[in-house]
């Protein structure tokens, strides 16, 4: 574990429990944390809790027990049959999804520029600029006018990306943002990610491919029936597996990419 | 004896036909008005969570959709000056039986688009910080309007038809002015091939107009 106590964690998750209805149980007591400078892959079988992990710390459900800190200060926690989840602690977390959520009705740019208006009141100058600038970064500059439905699944996956980048946030959570894509359009979605990475940005993500988990990972948490089983840097995890569970996945899946 | 087809019968009295036209179009016109607008209410009703606001509304909706639109004209023309002591004209009535039926069936339009936007995007709307409100002002209304458009068209091409119903309770609408026109001149045949073509020429452009619509939205 790498795990400290000295209260400078990024993100706390304590004893988290979720389920879906009385009988299925999602996350049964999971705890991480998570240092500014870590960029965390979760790996693990479907149905592990993998995705249902990274949506509760983005505070799009509802949780039966423990709670998230961010910062030090408290997120979200369980209260009776509640949930209480701070919105201004929310807004410095970004997230991309596995379908690129792009509103059809909006271009690539009216895309980037809605929730910094609306949110931070940002003026639309202003945030053109910076959305001008970004596009420009991600080798989309002439698609600022676009409208989603003209960009390929790669490109897509790149603006939603930026949106996000857009808020300015303190730790971007990435949910399998690459399973979608046909296989030609996986790396450039995946180099993002890295040079995201290389300038220091704290991360999250589910991921099912495990060439990418190693080269972006600082910390890999193999995650099943709703525990955390293994964690560790990638080395040991995906190398050298401890746990018994975390070794047979590890051999699953390395024997299917063989 | 042969039916001698005798098609100027009707060429020399249009006059009363497009004036029955008119009175159509009015209809359709402020049916879809009230259709239209009511709709919108009507959907955020069904759509809503409280059970006071939501059952009403779909009981609406309901007796709307499972009753023949012949039976709620007929009942709203004799029974609500009865029942409520109210009398309107007759055109008056017609725009309000006919704005009600569409109400109900605009309802259901704006339901489902509303229900069609990917829950993903509302997951998206949470993470990039939007309020409820404006989730559903940025990312849920512009996209469900977009989409309800084509069955808004369909179902106010449908009151245009449906209205003809009216001519049962006597007001003086193009199928009323048809029926007067062929006991007149002894020419069903005629003049009813006659009204049915005017009401095609009006359905059928914005029929295919509506085609033109989903296949353009469909690509995007």
């Amino acid at each position: 574990m790498t795990s400290s106590a000295n209260g400078s964690a990024l993100i706390e998750i304590k004893d988290l429990h979720k389920g879906y209805g009385p009988n299925i149980q999602v996350l049964k007591g999971l705890n991480i944390e998570m240092m500014p400078g870590d960029r965390v892959v979760v790996i693990g079988p479907s149905g592990g809790g993998k995705s249902t992990l990274l949506r509760v710390v983005m505070g799009l459900e509802q949780i039966q027990g423990g709670e998230v800190r961010f910062g030090g200060k408290p997120y979200i926690r369980a209260d009776g049959r509640k949930t209480i989840i701070d919105n201004d602690v929310r807004k410095q977390i970004g997230m991309v999804f596995q379908h690129y959520t792009l509103f059809p009705h909006l271009s690539i740019m009216e895309n980037l520029i809605l929730a910094p208006r609306k949110v931070h009141g940002e003026s639309r100058a202003s945030a053109r600029e910076r959305g001008a600038k970004i596009l420009e970064r991600f080798g989309l500059g002439n698609k600022a006018d676009a409208y989603p439905s003209q960009l390929s699944g790669g490109q897509k996956q790149r603006v939603a990306i930026a949106r996000a980048l857009m808020l300015d946030p303190k730790l971007m959570l990435f949910d399998e943002v690459t399973s979608a894509l046909d296989p030609e359009l996986v790396a450039e979605v995946e180099q993002v990610i890295l040079n995201l990475a290389g300038q220091g940005m704290p991360m999250m993500m589910v991921t099912h491919d495990m060439w990418f988990a190693k080269n972006v990972a600082s910390r890999v948490i193999f995650c099943a029936s709703g525990v955390v089983v293994e964690d560790g840097p990638p080395e040991q995890v995906l190398g050298n597996p401890r746990e018994e569970r975390t070794r047979e996945f590890i051999n699953r899946v390395f024997h299917i990419r063989a | 004896m042969e039916y001698q087809l005798d098609i100027g019968a009707v060429t020399r009295n249009m006059g009363p036909l497009f004036q029955g036209l008119w009175i159509t179009l009015q209809l359709t016109l402020a049916a879809n008005a009230i259709g239209i607008v009511a709709g919108f209410a009507l959907a955020l009703l069904t759509t809503s969570k409280p059970a006071v606001l939501r059952w009403p509304a779909m009981l609406f909706v309901e007796f709307f959709r499972c009753t023949p639109a012949i039976v709620q004209i007929v009942w709203f023309f004799y029974c609500v000056p009865m029942i409520f002591n109210v009398f309107w004209g007759p055109i008056f009535m017609g725009i309000v039986a006919l704005g009600l039926n569409l109400t109900a069936f605009n309802a259901e339009a704006y339901r489902a688009s509303i229900q069609a936007v990917p829950r993903e995007h509302l997951d998206a709307g949470i993470a990039l910080g939007l309020s409820p409100t404006q989730r559903i002002l940025n990312i849920v209304l512009p996209q469900a309007l977009r989409n309800s458009v084509p069955v808004l068209l369909t179902n106010g091409i449908g009151i245009f038809q449906q209205s003809a119903l009216v001519a049962i309770v006597g007001v003086a609408d193009l199928m009323y002015q048809g029926k007067t026109l062929a006991t007149a001149t002894y020419r069903p045949i005629e003049t009813f091939t006659v009204v049915a073509l005017m009401y095609f020429a009006i359905s059928y452009p914005v029929g295919q107009f509506v085609n033109w619509l989903e296949r353009r939205q469909s690509y995007t």
